[in-house]
């Protein structure tokens, strides 16, 4: 459909027939045995890789497609999942490439060893001071999981102070807090109410009878201010009881 | 044929066929002449098209890179691009396809924004490249980079096939997008 709309514009580029010469390899005369072999080797290898590419889709195409229909975000989940496992797979290639690639090494050398005697002082010097930099390092990983522990541990004490600060600090504001209620509600309680009447009664009866004693006194005429003792009580008389 | 598959005929021996979609004839002209310049083991082939589908009556090698150029100045390549993509056959999209953007760096002549680009890339899961086709020197680190990427996806370098590259090329901000 969209064949006939559309006017499906193709051309070869130019330098595509000027690709029919092979590049990096020399042609007909000077061409030596060893560049054909490596030309062959490499086809070889390029083949190889292609057969695996197809060997590979072969394998994907009979998987079966899940027949039920998907939301979007729900293959998009699985696809992500899928990639995460292709990433997985191909770390755990990778490490047990290396873990075999030591392992070779490793027998590689313990055989030169064992043929090599004088010519080997080269590789056990250098033999001698890895082992050494692994002393070294194995010594400071253990020394900074240590610190780090420690570094631990303090942080641990410094978080537990914190939380007992926090709560004795949240005991100590709801005692507060408390406090201040029982106050309030003793202000408010009609005791104290019948209390502060009583008091304020008796307080004007008390004024009243200042007033009438001090009424008392200077009604006599009498001189009070010589006596010290009858000063004394005059001026006690004076005193506002509500200041008390 | 109006899809493209990517496994319907077998590879030519030592051959890698590399096909540039998109609409400025000039920008992929120019690309086609820097890659074809690379220095490469292989023989290369550059076929550039304006949309697919891809008339069927030329015999054409088997295809093993496809670059959609997007030109950022100019939402009439974004949509051609869109509805081409829909020709392709879904065995392409892991890893045999790769978006071009060009054009990102005069940001006053951008009438698309990157995150259209980049979205686009994020659904169909390829690899999404910003290059100034107009510059020489980037040109050239671009043909460099795709002449790369087409060997392993012609399958010429031992050890590592497209999907591999697909992985390994994944971007790594594709978080961010599951907050938005």
């Amino acid at each position: 459909m969209a064949s006939a709309m559309e006017q499906p514009g193709e051309k070869l580029a130019a330098g595509a027939e000027g690709c029919g010469e092979v590049r990096g390899e020399p042609q007909a005369a000077g061409e030596s045995i060893e560049d054909r072999i490596r030309l062959l080797l490499r086809l070889r290898a390029q083949t190889k890789q292609q057969l695996l590419e197809y060997k590979s889709m072969i394998d994907a195409n009979e998987e079966k497609t899940p027949e039920q229909i998907m939301q979007e975000k729900q293959i998009e989940v699985k696809i992500e999942d899928l990639e995460n496992e292709i990433e997985d797979v191909k770390s755990d290639f990778e490490m047990k490439t290396l873990a075999l690639n030591r392992m070779k090494l490793s027998a590689a050398l313990t055989n030169n060893m064992e043929k090599m005697d004088a010519e080997s002082s080269v590789l056990t010097d250098d033999m001698k001071h890895i082992l050494e930099l692994h002393k070294l390092i194995m010594k400071s990983q253990e020394e900074s999981s240590e610190l780090e522990e420690k570094l631990l541990d303090v942080r641990k004490k410094r978080l537990q102070i914190k939380q007992t600060s926090r709560s004795m600090l949240l005991e100590i504001q709801t005692e507060k807090s408390k406090q201040k209620k029982d106050l309030d509600n003793m202000e408010n309680s009609d005791v104290i109410k019948t209390m502060q009447k009583k008091l304020q009664m008796e307080i004007k009866i008390t004024t009243v009878i200042q007033h009438v004693f001090q009424g008392l006194i200077l009604g006599s005429k009498t001189n009070w201010a010589e006596d010290s003792a009858l000063k004394e009580i005059v001026l006690q008389l004076e005193k506002d009881l509500n200041t008390i | 044929m109006s899809v493209l598959r990517s496994m319907d005929k077998l590879p030519d021996l030592n051959r890698a066929t590399i096909l540039l979609v998109g609409t400025e004839d000039a920008l992929l002209q120019k690309l086609a002449e820097s890659m074809l310049q690379e220095h490469c083991a292989s023989e290369l082939r550059v076929h550039l098209a304006n949309s697919l589908p891809l008339p069927s009556t030329v015999n054409r090698p088997r295809i093993d890179l496809i670059v959609f150029v997007i030109n950022l100045h100019s939402k009439y390549s974004l949509r051609k691009v869109e509805e081409c993509l829909s020709h392709v056959d879904s065995s392409f999209f892991l890893g045999k396809v790769c978006f071009l953007a060009t054009g990102a760096g005069r940001e006053s002549h951008c009438s698309i924004h990157q995150n259209t680009v980049i979205k686009l890339a994020r659904t169909y899961r390829s690899p999404l490249l910003f290059c100034d086709l107009e510059v020489g020197s980037f040109r050239a680190t671009m043909a460099q980079r795709l002449v790369r990427m087409l060997q392993i996806c012609a399958g010429h370098v031992p050890g590592i096939s497209a999907v591999n590259l697909l992985s390994l090329l994944r971007c790594s901000d594709s978080t961010p997008s599951k907050e938005l």
